[in-house]
């Protein structure tokens, strides 16, 4: 098949929690708190999927949040294929089917999105303590909410396989 | 077992080709692939509001009916206020413009209001933008002012069909003229990175030397019509001390911007009904 049916599944899964958190980040505008979760987006489409079908899952969901986020279109692009084949390239050291070592890799990719993030786009404000304030309280309320959202997010991506009756294992399995 | 090796490259490979077709393509195909991916976003954004609106509605037909009575007085009560202020504004404006023919001054810009809903805020470190209810099919332009009840709420940086987005003037990326009200010296304005603790904040340069500010009288930031954008004397905040700047010529110093600008829900957009034409060579 030229696309697997769990890209699909994955990008729709991707889409609801880039609403879902800017939902509750409208909600909150008034509070400290700003979520910034779209690490999870990346992992299980590169430890579950085959190249092809990894790489159009990605790169869509990748559009899809430079459309909705502010900035330069491409630039979330860009850090999700990056992270998404470092991920990809050493997979097979990783057990998808658990969500143990996806959850860890979300939050590794997450920091490395938000510093990204923080790095290019601060140019003169990287000298600014109110802007690093603000980076490290995103951090931490981030991955604070990814301690329930990640593991939901995997379970939920896992229940709608088994829902639409698709392939529930990954391509690659890991190394015993 | 050559090919298994190669293999692990794949997404690496498939990584720097992406980067020089993204590097290649044009940016007409990058713009359409942005207001594609947009345009797909924005029903979802645009039905979640006009839920929100159907909870308030069902809310409000929950109170009792001596409650709806009581805010009828009060609505009663402001309406007559306001239709007094309108007919004093409509005196005032005749005066305005009797002394403008007298002096023979120019027109100024006027501006047509188009009130829009507020349908998400997204404000961060790194941009601090709301996306509004109203885009091309009202005929919003970029860089049309936004205001609200306390002053101005920002610029619109991106018009879409049915949505439009604020650059907030608390956004590291905003800038416009301003002068302190009752001093017609421009200064500039600008927003900075907010710390996300406490209101937001700006920060003001190039203010004159002999401007002095204490927390007792802060000195009020207007705009001004030097910009082009925003009609001159809305409010964009109060500054409480003015220091030295980074010349020594001119004073610089922080702006604090109304806290509401967090919460808004509604805020009128100002369509100019006169643009000004680039192309003309009119000063």
């Amino acid at each position: 098949m030229l696309l697997d049916p769990r890209a699909i599944i994955m990008f729709g899964a991707n889409a609801l929690l880039l609403f879902l958190m800017q939902m509750v980040n409208s909600a909150m505008a008034a509070w400290p708190p700003y979520l910034f979760i779209l690490g999870p987006m990346i992992v299980l489409p590169a430890l579950y999927l085959r190249h092809q079908s990894y790489f159009l899952c990605t790169f869509l969901s990748g559009l899809g949040v430079d459309a909705s986020m502010g900035g330069p279109f491409g630039f979330f692009t860009t850090l999700f294929l990056m992270a998404g084949a470092l991920i990809f390239t050493f997979r097979i050291r990783f057990r998808a089917e658990h969500n143990y070592h996806p959850i860890l890799l979300g939050h590794v990719t997450n920091i490395f999105l938000i510093l990204s993030i923080s790095i290019f786009w601060g140019g003169d404000l990287l000298n600014i303590s109110s802007y690093w304030i603000q980076i490290l309280s995103t951090i931490f309320f981030s991955h604070l909410a990814m301690l329930v959202v990640a593991p939901w997010f995997y379970s939920l991506e896992r229940q709608l396989f088994q829902i639409c009756r698709v392939e529930t294992e990954p391509e690659d399995l890991p190394l015993l | 077992m050559a090919k298994r090796r190669l293999d692990k490259f794949k997404p690496i490979v498939a990584l720097g080709v992406f980067l020089v077709a993204w590097w290649l393509i044009p940016l007409g195909a990058k713009a359409f692939l942005k207001a594609s991916f947009t345009e797909f976003q924005a029903p979802a954004w645009v039905a979640n509001s006009y839920l929100e609106d159907l909870e308030g509605f069902w809310a409000r037909r929950m109170h009792s009916k001596r409650e709806l009575e009581v805010a009828g007085q009060e609505i009663a009560r402001a309406k007559s206020y306001y239709q007094f202020n309108a007919q004093r504004a409509a005196t005032l404006q005749a005066e305005v413009e009797r002394l403008e023919r007298i002096l023979n001054l120019p027109s100024r810009r006027e501006y047509q209001y188009e009130v829009a809903r507020v349908i998400r805020r997204d404000l961060s470190a790194w941009w601090q933008h709301l996306i509004l209810r109203k885009g091309r099919d009202f005929e919003i332009p970029v860089g049309a002012a936004v205001v609200f009840a306390g002053g101005v709420v920002g610029r619109v940086v991106e018009v879409n069909a049915f949505t439009s987005r604020v650059e907030l003037i608390s956004s590291p990326n905003f800038r416009m003229a301003a002068q302190f009200e009752g001093d017609p010296r421009p200064v500039v304005y600008e927003g900075v990175a907010q710390s996300g603790f406490g209101d937001p904040v700006g920060r003001v340069s190039d203010a004159p030397q002999d401007l002095v500010a204490n927390s007792r009288e802060p000195l009020q930031l207007v705009s001004t019509q030097l910009g082009g954008t925003f009609p001159p004397g809305l409010v964009i905040g109060k500054v409480a001390w003015l220091e030295p700047g980074n010349t020594g010529i001119f004073q610089a110093g922080e702006v604090a911007l109304d806290p509401d600008l967090l919460s808004l829900h509604e805020v009128a957009i100002l369509v100019p009904l006169n643009p000004i034409e680039m192309d003309s060579n009119a000063p």
